[in-house]
């Protein structure tokens, strides 16, 4: 545990190293998050869309806003830049599990990016007014959702950061995911205005539980036996995705070419 | 058993035969091709505890890869490695802990963060106690001088501040195998001259080393074996002062006299010697020979019966000039093109 705890650590530390950039991206995703508020206000006005009032797009928008903040800002680029550099070659002459000690520097950001989500949050309902809190198991299930929102965002950035093994570049794998994730996990528009089938696919796909489902169940569209099978689903992802990852990494390294020195 | 055995070892790399201008790199998109390039061929070592081998080659001959495949970064193409008679590349955790690893153009601080935090990062990942910790950092103090670096962030540091930092964090858990690739690329003299005192000593605890460098002077200041590798191939292996013998056995004195000598005099008087040369001027003489078939001292006398001496000076070929020649293939390798361009094309239409 100590290697990982220490990893972890110093992971927060490089992340508020950089006090501009962070700045600067924080600007960025909180002026996103306020052009969705406001669009979908125009959209809305006072009818419902969707089985979508006003006030609870705008929880839900929140929600949408949180996951994409968490495992963000700090997760991203250096395992691939460690790879396309051959930095990688340090990494995997430590005594340390390579997917585990990349989930501790993730675990180390993902406090900071809370932080963030709770004052924006906090400024949010300041503005707005008091949601509808959801009650009893959905407050439970929703808590735990966003738990396994975390691991299973780490899982898709770790397993496109192992797809730098083959291409030796992360732009264009970083341009599909954010395509992918945005539309299928719901963070652009619910998953509810999608055709049937598609917003089917894309809610028992790995993304529904990259927004979507923590999303409907905070705001109360989705309650129950519902929302315990959606968690259950996003477990499943998680579960997968984690062993996946790690047969994937076995693969990834037999791959490794780190030229010169 | 030896504490480092590569039976085999072979790395073959695939490359794309990238064709050049514009009109090559949109014809790429569609259709590569792509050669086989074998990195290292069939090496076999076997290197004991204790053990300072220098592994020597020209550029692209192989040394980074054999490094990299000795440490379980890269998965050779056949053959294998052992270490403690644990296969690295299948068992990276216990492996991990016995071997440190240091290459001369890459950093394992993290870069954003004062030296201090790195180490500290480092002494966690290897689980090392608290005062055995500060005792290594003491020692690292003392011959390294890191303890002005250890508030400075990484990135801010000069190339030799940075490589004397890396050394601190390559041999922070004590490793028993110290692998370093060209660890005194970019020092200045007196920052090398100090790193190989380090390493001599690293050497004396009974580190086993193996160092690859294109420095003559880290070679012979700090190993006791030589390996020599060429395009994949181990060529030479042999202890490094058997190898000066064998191969530098040549000496050449300079002689200064007061008057000219005659050259055929002295080539009668002289028989053993190779080559018998005047100039600049007439004054001066050069003789080459070997010296087990002349003493030097001899060659000395011979030159004084046909005049007074007024200087000389006696040249000792180096480990430079095996290793030229063990480069220009001198050294029992028979000549054989390596690159066997095995050509396949892939097509995305």
């Amino acid at each position: 545990m100590r290697p990982y705890l220490a990893l972890a650590r110093f992971s927060a530390k490089r992340a508020l190293t950089y006090r501009m950039n962070f700045a600067l991206a924080l600007f960025g995703v909180v002026f996103q998050f306020i052009a969705m508020l406001a669009v979908w206000r125009a959209l809305l006005g006072d009818s419902s869309l969707q089985g979508f009032t006003w006030p609870q797009m705008r929880e839900y928008l929140l929600i949408a806003f949180a996951s994409g903040t968490l495992v963000s800002f700090f997760a991203d680029l250096s395992m691939a830049e460690r790879i396309r550099d051959g930095l990688v070659a340090l990494d995997l002459v430590k005594p340390v599990r390579y997917q585990e000690a990349r989930f501790a520097e993730v675990l180390g950001g993902v406090w900071i990016e809370a932080c963030i989500v709770l004052v924006v949050g906090s400024v949010t309902l300041a503005a707005f007014g008091e949601p509808v809190w959801p009650r009893g198991a959905s407050i439970a299930l929703f808590a735990i959702s966003m738990l396994l929102l975390i691991v299973i965002k780490f899982l898709v950035l770790y397993l496109c950061g192992l797809l730098c093994f083959w291409t030796q570049n992360y732009i264009g794998v970083q341009w599909a995911r954010i395509a992918l994730v945005n539309l299928l996990s719901g963070a652009l528009v619910p998953l509810a205005y999608f055709p049937g089938w598609f917003g089917a696919i894309a809610t028992w796909s790995p993304f529904g539980g990259m927004t979507s489902t923590p999303g409907l169940i905070f705001i109360g569209n989705v309650t129950g036996a519902d929302a315990a099978l959606l968690v259950a689903v996003q477990l499943g992802w998680v579960v997968a995705f984690w062993f996946a990852a790690k047969s994937a990494f076995r693969f990834a390294v037999r791959q490794l070419t780190v030229n010169g020195g | 058993m030896a504490l480092i055995e590569a039976q085999d070892l072979t790395k073959v790399f695939r490359r794309a035969d990238k064709k050049p201008g514009l009109t090559g790199a949109v014809a790429n998109l569609f259709s590569r091709r792509f050669i086989e390039k074998t990195a290292v061929d069939h090496v076999n070592l076997s290197i004991d505890a204790g053990e300072a081998v220098a592994y020597v080659g020209p550029n692209g001959a192989g040394k980074s890869t054999t490094v990299k495949l000795l440490s379980g970064i890269l998965e050779p193409t056949s053959g294998e490695v052992r270490i403690g008679g644990v296969v690295p590349q299948r068992n990276r955790m216990a492996v991990a802990n016995q071997i440190g690893v240091l290459f001369g153009q890459r950093t394992q601080l993290w870069w954003d963060l004062p030296v201090a935090d790195s180490l500290v990062a480092l002494r966690e990942i290897y689980g090392v106690d608290a005062a055995t910790y500060a005792k290594r950092l003491a020692y690292f103090d003392e011959v390294l001088e890191i303890g002005e670096l250890m508030a400075v962030t990484a990135r801010k540091l000069s190339l030799g501040q940075r490589m004397r930092a890396d050394l601190a964090a390559a041999l922070i858990h004590g490793p028993r195998v110290v692998y370093l690739d060209e660890p005194t690329i970019g020092l200045d003299m007196m920052v090398r001259e100090r790193v190989r005192e380090f390493f001599r000593k690293l050497r004396d605890d009974g580190t086993t080393i193996m160092l690859t460098s294109h420095d003559l002077a880290d070679i012979e200041g700090i190993c006791r074996r030589l390996v020599i590798i060429d395009q994949g191939r181990i060529v030479l292996d042999r202890d490094l002062e058997a190898v000066k013998d064998e191969f530098a056995r040549e000496r050449i004195l300079h002689v200064q006299t007061a008057t000219p000598v005659d050259l055929e005099d002295l080539r009668h008087a002289l028989p053993q010697a190779t080559e018998l040369t005047t100039g600049p001027g007439p004054l001066s003489l050069t003789i080459r020979f070997d010296r087990f078939t002349l003493a030097a001292g001899a060659a000395v006398a011979g030159v004084s019966r046909f005049g007074d001496i007024v200087d000389f000076r006696l040249d000792e070929p180096g480990i430079e000039d095996v290793i030229r020649r063990a480069y220009a293939g001198e050294l029992g390798r028979e000549p054989d093109p390596q690159e066997r361009p095995q050509e396949r094309e892939s097509s995305l239409r």
